[in-house]
């Protein structure tokens, strides 16, 4: 092997394993539940995904100024008690994006729709959600609950 | 090996830990929570009676009177506030005879005494809160306007209360 070589070769690799720990991984965490509060039978009830108390939240790190594609898994009702199912609808500007992670700031999506954003140059982003409850007038009294998941991914 | 590929492979293994660190997929979930509330109920559990009129002598019941006022019982959400609105009618009426009916009266009260209950006017609406136990008592009271020629009958009219959140 040429000698002068060597040194080459190991600062390539030693740059590589620098690389890989300077790569963040990608994590998405669920900041706050999306919260509709008291809602009575027959009367439909919207939170909008710029309610700062009551509007979903998650936030994104990952690689500064990194596209990634956002996926929402988002339940067609609530389950409630005995059994009972009260309908959730989503519109198509019920998402946002904000990469500057300000509520007030954000670019509306429709969450039934993958969404490309981008983070910001400290690789951060938030996304918000509202939606609708749709209790019917019969609606059974009590709690009812639901999961919304978001899946995010590196993209290209 | 040559300086060649020495280099290339060196450029494959930088382009393989890139591709590593980029295909990441992760995800995470937050909860939508709701409380139904109770739904209400309005039922009539009282007529406005104004029991013997005379002809040409008007006759008041107030709401305060809780043997004659009519009166709805409300069930809901412990502690909730709701809206009521009626809808009065003009006249009672026996056959084609119609005898004027006028100025409503009205009251609320979370426990039935309509001696003590709050004021207000049928004619506007107005509203309430139900009690801790989500029950509310709504009275009402009028007054009729015989002619002096009036015919004798029994006169009769519905009075509707309607309660929403």
């Amino acid at each position: 092997m040429n000698r002068s070589l060597l040194p080459l070769l190991l600062v390539l690799l030693s740059g590589t394993t620098r690389l890989d720990a300077q790569g963040r991984p990608l994590t998405v965490s669920g900041v706050r539940s999306l919260v509709f509060g008291a809602v009575f039978p027959g009367v439909p009830r919207t939170i909008s995904r710029t309610d700062p108390a009551n509007s979903g939240q998650f936030d994104l790190t990952g690689n500064k100024n990194s596209q990634v594609r956002l996926v929402f898994t988002l339940p067609a009702a609530m389950a409630g008690p005995v059994g009972a199912t009260m309908p959730l609808a989503f519109g198509g500007g019920d998402a946002g994006y904000s990469d500057t992670q300000a509520i007030g700031s954000q670019v509306a999506f429709d969450p039934k729709q993958p969404f490309l954003a981008t983070l910001n140059k400290n690789g951060r982003g938030s996304v918000f959600i509202g939606g609708t409850a749709q209790p019917g007038s019969s609606q059974r009294a009590g709690p009812y609950t639901g999961t919304l998941t978001l899946t995010v991914a590196y993209f290209p | 090996m040559n300086t060649a590929s020495k280099l290339t492979l060196a450029a494959l293994a930088l382009s393989v830990f890139a591709t590593a660190a980029q295909a990441q997929v992760n995800n995470a979930s937050i909860t939508a929570t709701a409380t139904v509330q109770q739904p209400i109920n309005v039922s009539g559990a009282q007529g406005l009676n104004f029991s013997n009129v005379f002809p040409g002598i008007a006759k008041t019941v107030l709401a305060t009177d809780g043997t004659n006022a009519g009166r709805w019982d409300v069930t809901g959400q412990a502690s909730s506030l709701v809206n009521l609105s009626f809808t009065l009618p003009g006249n009672l009426q026996s056959g084609a005879n119609l005898l004027p009916i006028a100025n409503f009266t009205g009251g609320t009260n979370t426990v039935n005494n309509a001696a003590t209950a709050a004021a207000i006017t049928p004619s506007l609406g107005g509203s309430a809160t139900l009690s801790g136990t989500g029950a509310l008592f709504v009275w009402v009271g009028a007054q009729v306007n015989p002619a002096i020629n009036q015919p004798a009958g029994v006169y009769t009219a519905s009075v509707t209360l309607t309660v929403t959140y």
